[in-house]
């Protein structure tokens, strides 16, 4: 059985002027101890599906329908107080250093203390204040700093802090958020480094969501294209960027450097992302695509299977 | 920066604040028109203490020196005697101090205190019945006129209702009293200290409880609220321990912005109440042309002003980790 | 905004901007009930002029009833009572709400157009200028302005209203040239600031022609919050018998049912001021809530600390 299986997921969110279709029809699924990797421009819906799984969807945001089955029990509709045993001890969260994900007014090592306090209260001070000093070790952060605060702790310092935060009750699965966002190359190098290494030290999945493409190439076994909230093309990492299928993975790939450094040309996307209040009734991306066809304005596309490992959603794929 | 640099830069500050006004004081009271002499001097003195009372101030000496003898008898606690009472100023302005310190802070403590914890609760009950009721309760009771509340509330409850005395510190039966022991004379300040206290609170806590009330939601927004919701934590402790301590700070900083409008506030409760503190003396000594008295009050006033600025700064700073540090 | 997009073209953006400003202002519950409050006290303004005409016995500081010597309750001639000298309470309370805004309003302009001189200088000029104007701010943002005032009428004597309202006006700017100063650092970088420099502007050109048509809406935000405080220190001098004699305002006719001893006896007396000192204090404040937050939420923190 698979840790987590999400199938149909649609999450809409309450605005004023209708339904925004955040994220449409998603359905996939993670086992144990693999990377799977989102890659969308902002506003494609993966962080939406992130806070989704954490049930930490805002207010006005609402799943529509889909289920969310983690470890077999079923997320969506899960009571809040169940709900609450479930985040942080079996899924974590990696957010995005740099948005101040750290309380300014409380000691590092405090924040990260806490997780262990609340799910596993049956712990001693020294118990756990040994653990705390362990993931500091683990992630590189020096001891004479856990008690610093997060305003003195420089951007690398602070994320990986955060990991450690993550780390702290032992997780089956980790969502990671942007993680390297706003830290400089190489900083972000070393933590993605330590990522692939943390996991498969533990054996943790992780979720990993990026707008930048060549990050989740690095780290994921698998890759899911996002794009106007749906998965548009999913499969196993090398097929997805030695064979890209849909349009706008390749275009996606043109538009970043090579990670090899052959000389390529950065191309960027013409067009923009449509309307999710009232979206197309055809393909998503045809107002962008260079080859759509007629069928491709009107009809909705379905999967096309380019391998067992590797998926797609278009009309010309096949 | 440290934090004992950062108190000693403050109160470095605050002296050049102080001397200003020292100094802007003196020039107000040389230049102002009449005769600044009639001012210094009691009328109803002896020629012979008129005349040692003039040389001490240096009446007969050019601006400049009497601007030194005035700062010197400043900083040697020189402040004349009071027409009115008819003793040595500093000795009038010491016994009000510790009852206007005692007035002021316990009610801006109180009413910080139950205006943060009410912005708490309203913000968790944003838009709902019980958000109305205590924003416009706030708004009402802060933009009530002091005085006026001060009146209606010693109309009903010391007049109408007699819980409270209408007016003043101490009842004599029980200070005049060899038996009474020291929590007989503190319950009978207390009982006292009702109603000019509940006026100040009445007067300050919805300030803070808007303030509270609209950082809290501010805050609730933050990333970091987010990150402790997806470790788990229970919503309450997610309010009270990573919400609430850094909604707090904007109050902090608005307590210390508004010092100067909650001493005019305090002034006119002791004036009222006949509270016997620094601002009722500066009234009345006005009032009766006590200069030497009205002088030294302000400038005590002043002082307690900005080192309660200091305190507040001090205040901020040991809550907040980014300043601390 | 995104919703201007199909704009009437017979209307100037600043219109259109004020006439979607208005329409969320009017939504506002705050505003609605601040702004209905406002023009009561406007009418009340208004009609103080009507009671001295009908009999002088209704004028609020002269007229005295010759039937009546003491404070009495409500009447069929006289709808509130009268004071202790038998003057008509009704007539005063008109009279004080014409007081009440004309201290009010005088006081924040001057005010604001004071601390928007000051801050737009500050700005521009920087270094020593700027040091100097914004701790002199500082050091008079900490004085009480009520007590400054107390001994400035000991020194001076029985203070005018006109001179009260300067008073005031003189130690109530620092809030806002802070606001203006910073506005202003930031305006200088523009490119058309710059632009008037090299096309050899003078700098009083540049503050007058180029600055202040941009801060100056942003500092009247300012201007409720500013009456408020005018009112209440108005009031509270007079309270306490440091008013301007001649003219009638609230705060008075509270200083005499205080200083009278008719608090516990005539609550027809002691009640109307009071109420009326409060509820323009309360209307002028939300007005204020209102709008920031129609404009700039912003700015709602520094202005609340008045």
């Amino acid at each position: 059985m698979a840790l987590l299986e999400v199938d149909n997921l649609s999450i809409g969110y309450q605005t004023r002027n209708g339904t925004f279709q955040a994220v449409d029809g998603v359905s996939f699924s993670l086992e144990s101890g693999r990377s799977l990797g989102f890659v969308g421009e902002s506003g494609c819906g993966k962080t939406t599906l992130g806070l989704a799984l954490m049930g930490l969807l805002p207010p006005n945001g609402r799943i529509r329908q889909g289920s969310i089955r983690f470890e077999g029990e079923e997320l969506v509709g899960l009571p809040e107080d169940r709900m609450r045993t479930i985040r942080w001890r079996k899924i974590a969260m990696v957010f995005q250093a740099a948005m101040n994900a750290l309380n300014p007014v409380h000691r590092v090592a405090d924040q990260v203390a806490e997780a262990i306090f609340t799910h596993e209260p049956a712990l001693s001070r020294e118990e756990v204040n040994t653990r705390v000093e362990g993931l500091f070790q683990l992630v590189g952060v020096p001891k004479d700093r856990m008690r610093d605060y997060p305003h003195q702790y420089s951007g690398g310092m602070k994320q990986r802090a955060v990991i450690a935060m993550a780390l702290a009750c032992r997780p089956r699965l980790i969502i990671a958020d942007e993680p390297t966002t706003a830290l400089d190359v190489i900083v972000q190098d070393q933590i993605l480094e330590e990522t692939k290494n943390l996991q498969q030290q533990f054996g943790i999945s992780i979720i990993f969501i990026s707008h930048d493409i060549s990050i989740v190439a690095d780290v994921c076994h698998d890759i899911g294209i996002m794009y106007a909230g749906q998965i548009v093309e999913y499969g196993a990492r090398e097929e997805v960027f030695e064979t890209p299928v849909h349009p706008y993975t390749r275009a996606l790939l043109a538009s970043y450097p090579t990670l090899n450094g052959t000389i390529s040309r950065l191309k960027p996307i013409p067009g923009e992302t449509p309307n999710l209040i009232s979206p197309p009734p055809g393909c998503r991306f045809c107002d962008r695509c260079p080859g759509a066809g007629k069928t491709c304005v009107t009809a909705r596309p379905s999967w096309v299977e380019i391998s067992p490992r590797h998926k797609a959603l278009c009309h010309s794929c096949s | 920066m440290e934090p004992r640099r950062f108190i000693f830069r403050r109160l470095i500050q605050i002296f050049v604040i102080f001397f200003v006004i020292l100094t802007v004081l003196f020039l107000l009271f040389r230049l102002a028109p009449g005769d600044p002499i009639s001012r210094m001097i009691d009328p109803d003195m002896t020629t012979e203490d008129a005349e040692r009372l003039r040389e001490q101030l240096g009446l007969d000496e050019p601006l400049w020196v009497q601007y030194v003898y005035y700062v010197r008898n400043f900083f040697t606690g020189e402040f004349g005697t009071s027409f009115h009472y008819g003793q040595p100023v500093v000795k009038i302005i010491w016994d009000r101090l510790p009852n206007t310190v005692l007035l002021f802070t316990s009610s801006i403590i109180l009413s910080a205190f139950v205006g943060v914890f009410l912005g708490k609760i309203a913000s968790w009950h944003k838009g709902g019945k019980i958000d109305s009721v205590l924003t416009i309760g706030a708004l009402v009771t802060h933009t009530v006129f002091l005085p006026w509340l001060a009146l209606i509330l010693i109309w009903v409850f010391a007049y109408k209702l007699a819980w409270f005395p209408i007016t003043g510190m101490v009842s004599e039966e029980v200070w005049l009293d060899p038996e009474a022991g020291i929590v007989a004379k503190a319950l009978d300040v207390f009982h006292h200290m009702a109603l000019p206290l509940c006026t100040l609170f009445l007067i300050h806590f919805g300030a803070y409880l808007l303030i509270m009330r609209s950082s809290m939601l501010e805050t609730l927004k933050e990333d970091y609220i987010l990150t402790a919701r997806a470790k788990g934590l229970e919503e309450r402790v997610i309010r009270n321990r990573h919400a609430a301590p850094n909604a707090a700070l904007p109050v902090v900083t608005s307590i210390g912005l508004s010092l100067a409008f909650s001493i005019n506030g305090g002034a006119l409760t002791e004036t009222v109440f006949t509270w016997p503190g620094i601002g009722r003396e500066l009234v009345f000594s006005v009032s009766h042309n006590d200069y030497p008295l009205a002088q030294a009050s302000f400038l005590l006033i002043a002082i307690v002003v900005l080192l309660s600025n200091l305190v507040v700064d001090v205040l901020y700073a040991y809550l907040d980790p980014r300043i601390r540090y | 905004m995104e919703r201007d997009g199909h704009k009437n073209k017979t209307r100037s953006p600043q219109l259109e901007r004020f006439l979607e400003g208005w329409s969320i202002f009017v939504q506002n519950p705050l505003g609605k009930i601040g702004l209905t409050l406002l023009v009561c006290f406007g009418l009340m303004a208004a009609c103080s002029f009507i009671p001295p005409l009908l009999d002088p016995m209704y004028d609020p500081m002269t007229g005295v009833d010759p039937l009546i010597t003491r404070s009495v309750g409500p009447s069929s001639a006289h709808w509130l009572g009268t004071d202790f000298m038998g003057r008509d309470i009704l007539s005063q309370l008109l009279a004080g709400a014409r007081v009440a805004f004309m201290v009010g309003v005088s006081a924040a302009v001057m005010s604001i157009l004071l601390g928007c001189a000051i801050g737009m200088f500050a700005g521009y000029m920087g270094r020593v200028v700027d040091t100097l104007l914004m701790r002199t701010a500082d050091m008079i943002m900490v004085m009480p302005t009520l007590l400054v005032v107390l001994i400035l009428s000991s020194l001076f004597g029985q203070l005018n209203i006109w001179t009260i309202v300067l008073i005031i006006a003189l130690f109530r700017w620092p809030g806002v040239s802070r606001v203006i100063r910073a506005q202003t650092l930031s305006l200088k970088q523009r490119p058309f600031i710059e632009a008037a420099k090299v096309a050899g502007a003078s700098h009083m050109r540049i503050i007058f022609m180029h600055i202040m048509p941009n801060v100056l809406p942003l500092a009247f935000l300012y201007m409720t919050f500013r009456v408020t405080s005018a009112i209440i220190i108005e009031a509270a001098l007079a309270f306490l018998g440091f008013g301007d004699p001649g003219t009638v305002s609230w705060g008075m006719m509270l200083q005499w049912v205080w200083k009278t001893g008719h608090m516990f006896r005539a609550p027809y007396w002691l009640l109307p001021p009071g109420l009326c000192i409060s509820l323009i204090t309360l209307s002028f404040y939300m007005l204020g809530r209102a709008m920031d937050e129609v404009l700039d939420p912003r700015l709602r923190k520094e202005a609340e600390a008045e």
